[in-house]
């Protein structure tokens, strides 16, 4: 008769999204999530106490089996690859700002970068880290992004808080006070993005 | 916009430039490099330095579409504009950087944009370390359990329906109008074809004899027909994975008599087989020419559809 431990860890095993505290109560009829948490963590402690090559992890709110990092290097020569595809500075960038300000649209992610990000957005949306949320009621309705689980497990964080604080707000310039300011002297084109907020402001002054 | 833009930021360097270039996402990150090297603080712009530094390194930055371009050059002209506001100032007599109401909001703005810019960069390098960190871990992405009855929806998004749609809309443009079949296709005919063709090669692809332009008609009349001259012992056919393409083989036990059937189809047959009549007597009159007589003739095989054929399901 396999023992609490020796199930969860079979189903973290076979499992390919990380598996929540509740799923495992579910599963293993536990009076509460805390009770599968603690024999999480005793798999935990299993694992590391007999120097396993595979750990538990939680991520994206639940428990993941994976690799130990050390044993990589075999892996990378398993796979006959080199390494998994990086991701670019002005996505990581991009995803930072989702990841503070999500629900946020494309004007206001482009406002932020002061560089068109179309293609950005369309490259994360490929990558499931991202995903639209929803609409903005804003002149031309933009879609609001907001990341994924799959962002999560990618960065392995627990939730959005294990994202570090940063001295400050991330603010989202006023849209509609760039553009007036930029019609008063001429240079509507600060806004790339025709549909943004705002480009019909009345001229300021 | 390429994709390009999206997964490389750095790119060879063009012939004939000596000095090294760094690779700038935008206009915030070569401001905010440029404030770095001067030591500058981001909430006190020194903008005569930051103006003139930016101009010289614009010449050199390599744009990757226009749009970027036009970012940076919207950038100039915001510090274009705002340095002549201070090669006249409103006093004369004041040395330092003294900006007009207007001047001074612009700049507040484009300061409280650096900063916030390089908080974000700051966490766009956090993130790429926990990426780094993450790519040595290594854990399922997919199961081998059969996926759940419920579909999660939180990991859905309009995006992959929109996706899905485009791609059923491409799909559709790139198959070939119907065209109107002159002649009408028989069994009969298409097996002496393949037999006609096994006489000089051993072995042929199915989709060589049923035609590249998968007609629906063409493809179930090659079926049949090499199905027919399987049960006689004419041909062999192989099909190394479901859905993969069929190899049709010259039979090594029949091969010295290959051209039995296609020479007496068209006489009396004294010796043919029944099934041979069969097919004879049927398929001539049903030339498949439109929508129905396909489902008719196909009555027998239910995979003959030409999509599944090649293995290539409807919604990839």
């Amino acid at each position: 008769m396999p023992e609490p431990i020796d199930v969860v860890e079979a189903l973290l095993f076979a499992s390919d999204t990380p598996v929540e505290a509740e799923r495992i109560q579910e599963v293993l009829d536990l009076e509460s999530a805390v009770a599968a948490r603690e024999i999480v963590e005793g798999l935990r402690v299993r694992l590391d106490a007999e120097g396993r090559a595979l750990q538990v992890m939680e991520v994206g709110g639940g428990f993941r089996l994976v690799t130990r990092p050390e044993v990589a290097p075999w892996l990378v020569k398993l796979a006959r690859s080199r390494t998994r595809s990086r991701l670019s500075r002005p996505a990581l960038e991009t995803l930072a700002i989702i990841g503070y300000r999500q629900p946020v649209s494309r004007p206001e992610v482009d406002a932020v970068r002061g560089v068109n990000s179309d293609a950005v957005l369309d490259n994360l949306l490929e990558r499931r880290l991202i995903r639209v949320g929803g609409r903005k009621e804003a002149p031309g309705r933009p879609f609001l992004y907001e990341t994924t689980r799959e962002f999560l497990v990618a960065f392995g964080l627990r939730d959005l808080a294990d994202l570090p604080k940063v001295e400050g707000e991330l603010v989202i310039p006023d849209l509609g006070a760039e553009v007036a300011a930029t019609v008063e002297h001429g240079q509507a084109e600060t806004e790339q993005d025709p549909g943004a907020g705002g480009a019909d402001v009345p001229t300021g002054g | 916009m390429t994709q390009e833009a999206t997964t490389q930021t750095t790119g060879p360097e063009p012939a004939g430039l000596t000095v090294r270039v760094e690779s700038f996402v935008g206009p915030l990150d070569l401001l905010l490099h440029l404030c770095r090297t001067n030591e500058m603080d981001l909430s006190r712009l020194a903008l005569r330095t930051i103006t003139d530094q930016y101009l010289s390194h614009l010449e050199a930055v390599r744009f990757q579409d226009l749009e970027m371009a036009g970012s940076f050059m919207v950038m100039a002209a915001t510090l274009i504009y705002l340095k002549s506001k201070l090669l006249l100032p409103a006093n004369p007599d004041d040395q330092d950087e003294v900006l007009d109401e207007e001047g001074e909001l612009l700049k507040r703005e484009l300061e409280e944009r650096l900063r916030e810019y390089a908080r974000v960069k700051a966490l766009g390098s956090w993130l790429a370390e926990r990426e780094a960190e993450q790519t040595l871990v290594y854990g399922r992405t997919t199961a081998e359990l059969p996926p759940p009855e419920d579909i999660p929806l939180e990991d859905l998004s309009v995006h992959l329906l929109q996706r899905a749609m485009q791609g059923l809309i491409e799909d559709q443009q790139r198959r070939v109008p119907r065209q109107v079949e002159p002649n009408p296709l028989s069994v009969l005919e298409r097996m002496s074809e393949i037999l006609d063709l096994l006489r000089s090669t051993w072995s042929l692809l199915f989709s060589s004899v049923a035609g590249a332009e998968r007609l629906r008609a063409e493809w179930v009349v090659t079926l049949l027909a090499l199905l027919e001259l399987v049960r006689l012992g004419q041909a062999r056919a192989r099909q190394a994975d479901l859905f993969g393409e069929i190899v049709i083989e010259r039979n090594a036990v029949s091969v010295h008599e290959p051209a039995r059937l296609a020479e007496t189809d068209e006489e009396s047959r004294p010796d043919a087989d029944a099934g041979v009549e069969a097919i004879a007597a049927e398929a001539p009159r049903n030339p498949i020419p439109g929508e129905d007589a396909p489902r008719a003739a196909a009555t027998p095989p239910r995979d003959d559809e030409p999509r599944t054929e090649q293995g290539e399901p409807l919604n990839a």
